[in-house]
């Protein structure tokens, strides 16, 4: 456990340096926010609330996009991958620790600083601009703050998975970027899920995607209440632990996989 | 009339300065020191045609910093540099035109293509005749042995393979200038020998002038008669390599097996370093006495069965010049 | 030059062809970014209706222009991607196209052709067929040429946007997100219909890059719809201006970058 908290605080201490870059991604980040804003005033127009969300809650949604893109790392993962084409998985794999929480504790010194430094800052920026929803209560807020280190777990446990695909193929760039894609939309990214027709809902369900974020942002929105976004959080925990099962075994077929290439 | 002409170069940069820790990254957040770096400072020299120079220094000593003022990448700071009589980096397009470059670390060739595609494709670019560029490439494809794998991808071919391939390139064009960095870098003995000998024919047979620099001191030795060594940015020695060796060659090294076992042949002027039964090694200096004159006194006093003297290699002459500052404290 | 640019880029494709399987894994990525992205807007217009005031069928007009012209730039200057030009720089790479004897600007180009991109054209063809289909267009011989020069235009905009994109580079690569705000936002802006943005946003792409004409302008005229502002008649047909406009000075700042890296390196 201390190797872990060792090895977070490394990757914490690494992001943090990424000054300039910081600086870009929350100039990018309110840019977009504000065109995507702008979208939803127009579609609105004179509707005051369509599915159960306000224009005054889809502008936080926009706002709560932007913010939560470096946290749950939407655009682009390619780490793990990398270290299996360089070779560098090798000492890793010998590395007096799970592989999977070798991972997960740099990924969390990674969220934690994009959590800090563009999570919260962007979405302060954004109450100057625009009157934003907040959560209300202590039960949402704590509703909230659970779903959202779920969301990384969803996140997280799901880009190990796929990264593993390079144990097999030299080509993962374009498969990961495939399904980096399929993400953006089935979990809420480019509209809320609600927004859509039915039959697009039952098939983003079936996905991992949605509760990495939909699910997130409709807690905070006051859209999941009660028994509903209980469900939604056990529906968030059961994916969270299929994902790190199915990426266990991945992983096992993987080595064995590596170590009869002599890899 | 040099080929190249360089006088009194200089190179500086600005470079920032780190905080180390979370506190220390914090404070990167917001400030940033700069300091200047005197890479390349105030050298001059000179290089006649058809000359084949070792351009070597510790890392970080100004090396590539000067090579790449020499190619056109980099504009100096202050000084003259005039190759081929042209300014590299004023008239780039005509200056490279006449010149070759092969750097050890990176491939001229498109990764992904067959070697024989990019060296067409290079014939191309060179505006290199059909007649010249058939003529180069059938001589090269013998002295190099391009043959095996000419039709295979630059990814597929080994670090020989590709050195080879990349000296190839560097030359199609007739260049009166090759500039060659760490051209033996990761290869073994056999591969390393090849690329000497091939250099030592170009360098011979067509004239064309090398400025070679490398890590591998052996390459020096035996490729070249002149030496430039850099560090710090100054041009610390410029001349004969036998000379270098003449003047800092350290001690020189003489092995006796005697007859029989001598409880510590001690001797004067010459220093016991190792002795193991009757096999005894001597440390002497050409300064306090000779060869023959360190025989003569051993084997006045002992019974002398073989023995050998070994003269200190270049490499390790040039080693001990960077590790103990010898040209610094001139 | 038009010949040894056939081969730079003849090369680029080759190799490109030697990893089937990545190739076409890309290009459906490409194509699916572009598609997920109109369906996002197209599903939940039956929510909406209109996006103040614009139909789906003029929206799509707008976004399928748009994406078809960025999916062509993106293709032919894909060597100038600050992304990938500020790696190649890093890398040494452009260190050995300066020791070539060949213009360092078409070598740049001819370094990369991503001819992944032809998903992202396809869809964005696609998608303007559909537009015409919802938002039938009565053509004039004028209307047809306009289409084509608004193409070529915005190709010229974000060509120009890429360079500066990658003149940056030379001095930083960690900023580079921020271009994007002006080639992936710009793309993104003119893919929705200028007025439903905040006006000092708007007056941006006017006045400072001129980006409302690249798109909505042309599309304005095509679409017979009245202007909002109040420009001149001649607004519609500004296009190749302000696309000509930003290569030129893309060109210029990329003739400086280049001086400026010569006297830092890397």
């Amino acid at each position: 456990m201390r190797l872990f908290w060792e090895l977070t605080k490394i990757s914490f201490q690494r992001h943090l340096t990424y000054r300039a870059a910081t600086v870009a991604g929350l100039v990018t980040n309110f840019f977009f926010g504000i065109l995507r804003a702008a979208i939803f005033v127009a579609l609105y127009d004179l509707q005051t609330e369509v599915e159960g969300i306000t224009l005054q809650g889809a502008i936080t949604y926009a706002a709560l996009g932007q913010a939560l893109i470096g946290y749950l790392c939407m655009f682009s993962w390619f780490e793990l991958m990398n270290t299996v084409y360089t070779g560098d998985i090798a000492s890793d794999l010998l590395k007096p620790m799970n592989y999977f929480s070798f991972w997960m504790a740099q990924d969390l010194g990674r969220a934690a600083v994009n959590f800090l430094l563009r999570g919260i800052i962007v979405m302060i920026g954004y109450a100057f601009i625009f009157d934003l929803v907040w959560p209300r209560g202590a039960a949402q807020i704590i509703a909230v703050a659970v779903s959202l280190v779920l969301g990384w777990l969803v996140s997280f446990s799901w880009r190990f998975l796929i990264n593993l695909t390079s144990f097999w193929t030299p080509n993962a760039r374009g498969i990961l970027r495939f399904f980096f894609v399929l993400s953006w939309f089935f979990s809420g990214f480019l509209m809320p899920l609600r927004f859509f027709p039915e039959w697009v809902l039952r098939i983003s369900y079936l996905m991992p995607f949605p509760h990495m974020f939909n699910t997130v942002i409709e807690i905070y929105l006051g859209v999941l209440v009660g028994p509903e976004m209980i469900l939604a959080l056990l529906n968030q925990v059961l994916w969270i632990l299929s994902l790190i099962l199915a990426g266990q075994i991945v992983l096992r077929l993987g080595v064995r996989r590596l170590v009869i290439l002599g890899g | 009339m040099a080929i190249i002409s360089v006088r009194e170069l200089s190179k500086h940069f600005k470079v920032s300065k780190h905080n180390r820790g979370t506190m220390g990254a914090v404070r990167n957040l917001f400030s940033r020191q700069h300091t200047t770096v005197r890479a390349v400072d105030e050298i001059s020299f000179e290089i006649q045609p058809g000359e084949l120079v070792g351009y070597i220094g510790p890392n970080g000593a100004g090396k590539s910093t000067t090579i790449k003022m020499l190619t056109g990448l980099l504009v100096p700071t202050s000084g003259e540099l005039s190759v081929n009589g042209l300014v590299p980096w004023k008239e780039r397009q005509n200056y490279v035109a006449r010149v070759g470059a092969v750097f050890g670390q990176r491939t001229t060739l498109w990764w992904d293509l067959p070697v024989i595609e990019s060296l067409s494709l290079l014939q191309h670019i060179y505006k290199i005749p059909p007649g010249r560029f058939e003529a180069n490439l059938k001589e090269f494809r013998e002295t190099l042995e391009l043959d095996p794998f000419l039709n295979t991808p630059v990814r597929a071919i080994s670090l020989g393979q590709r050195m080879r391939a990349d000296l190839c390139a560097a030359l199609l064009h007739d260049p009166d200038l090759l500039f060659l960095d760490e051209p033996t870098i990761g290869l073994d003995v056999v591969a390393k020998e090849r690329i000497r000998g091939f250099i030592q024919k170009v360098n011979r047979q067509r004239g064309t002038t090398v400025i070679l620099t490398t890590h591998d001191l052996s390459d020096v030795g035996k490729l070249c008669q002149r030496v430039m060594i850099i560090d710090h940015g100054k041009l610390l020695y410029d001349g004969n390599l036998s000379a270098l060796k003449d003047r800092f060659s350290g001690k020189r090294e003489l092995v006796v097996e005697f007859a029989e076992e001598y409880a510590n042949p001690q001797i004067a002027s010459a220093e016991l370093t190792h002795q193991d039964g009757s096999r005894v090694t001597y440390h002497f200096s050409r300064d306090t006495i000779t060869a023959s004159e360190l025989i003569g006194g051993i084997s006045a006093q002992y019974r002398i069965r073989d023995l050998e003297v070994r003269e200190p290699e270049i490499e390790e002459t040039i080693r001990r010049i960077y590790e103990e500052r010898l040209l610094e404290r001139i | 030059m038009l010949e040894i640019y056939r081969r730079l880029i003849g090369v680029q494709i080759r190799g490109q062809m030697q990893y089937r399987f990545s190739f076409f894994m890309e290009l459906a990525g490409t194509a699916l970014i572009t598609l997920l992205e109109y369906a996002s807007l197209a599903l939940v217009f039956a929510r909406f209706e209109t996006l103040k005031g614009w139909s789906l069928g003029q929206v799509a007009f707008l976004f399928g222009l748009a994406e078809l012209s960025f999916g062509i730039m993106d293709m032919f200057f894909s060597g100038f991607d600050p992304s990938f030009f500020g790696l190649q720089v890093r890398r040494g790479f452009f260190d050995q196209l300066l020791l070539r004897p060949l213009n360092i600007t078409l070598q740049v180009i001819g370094s990369e052709f991503t001819l992944r991109r032809i998903g992202k054209i396809v869809v964005g063809i696609g998608i303007f067929i559909a537009a015409l289909n919802m938002n039938p267009v009565d053509w004039t011989p004028l209307k047809i040429l306009l289409t084509s020069l608004v193409v070529v235009s915005q190709v010229a905009f974000f060509g120009g946007l890429f360079i500066i994109g990658a003149t940056i580079t030379f001095w930083t690569v960690e900023s580079i997100e921020v271009v994007n705000i002006f080639t992936y936002g710009g793309s993104y802006m003119i893919s929705h219909p200028m007025h439903i943005f905040p006006n000092f946003l708007r007056y941006f792409f006017t006045f400072i890059i001129p980006a409302i004409f690249l798109n909505y302008y042309p599309a304005l005229y095509i679409l017979d719809l009245p202007d909002p502002f109040d420009m001149p008649a001649i607004a519609p047909f500004l296009a190749p201006v302000a696309g000509l406009w930003m290569l030129t000075l893309a060109l210029a700042f990329w003739r400086f970058g280049i001086r400026h890296y010569q006297s830092t390196g890397t």
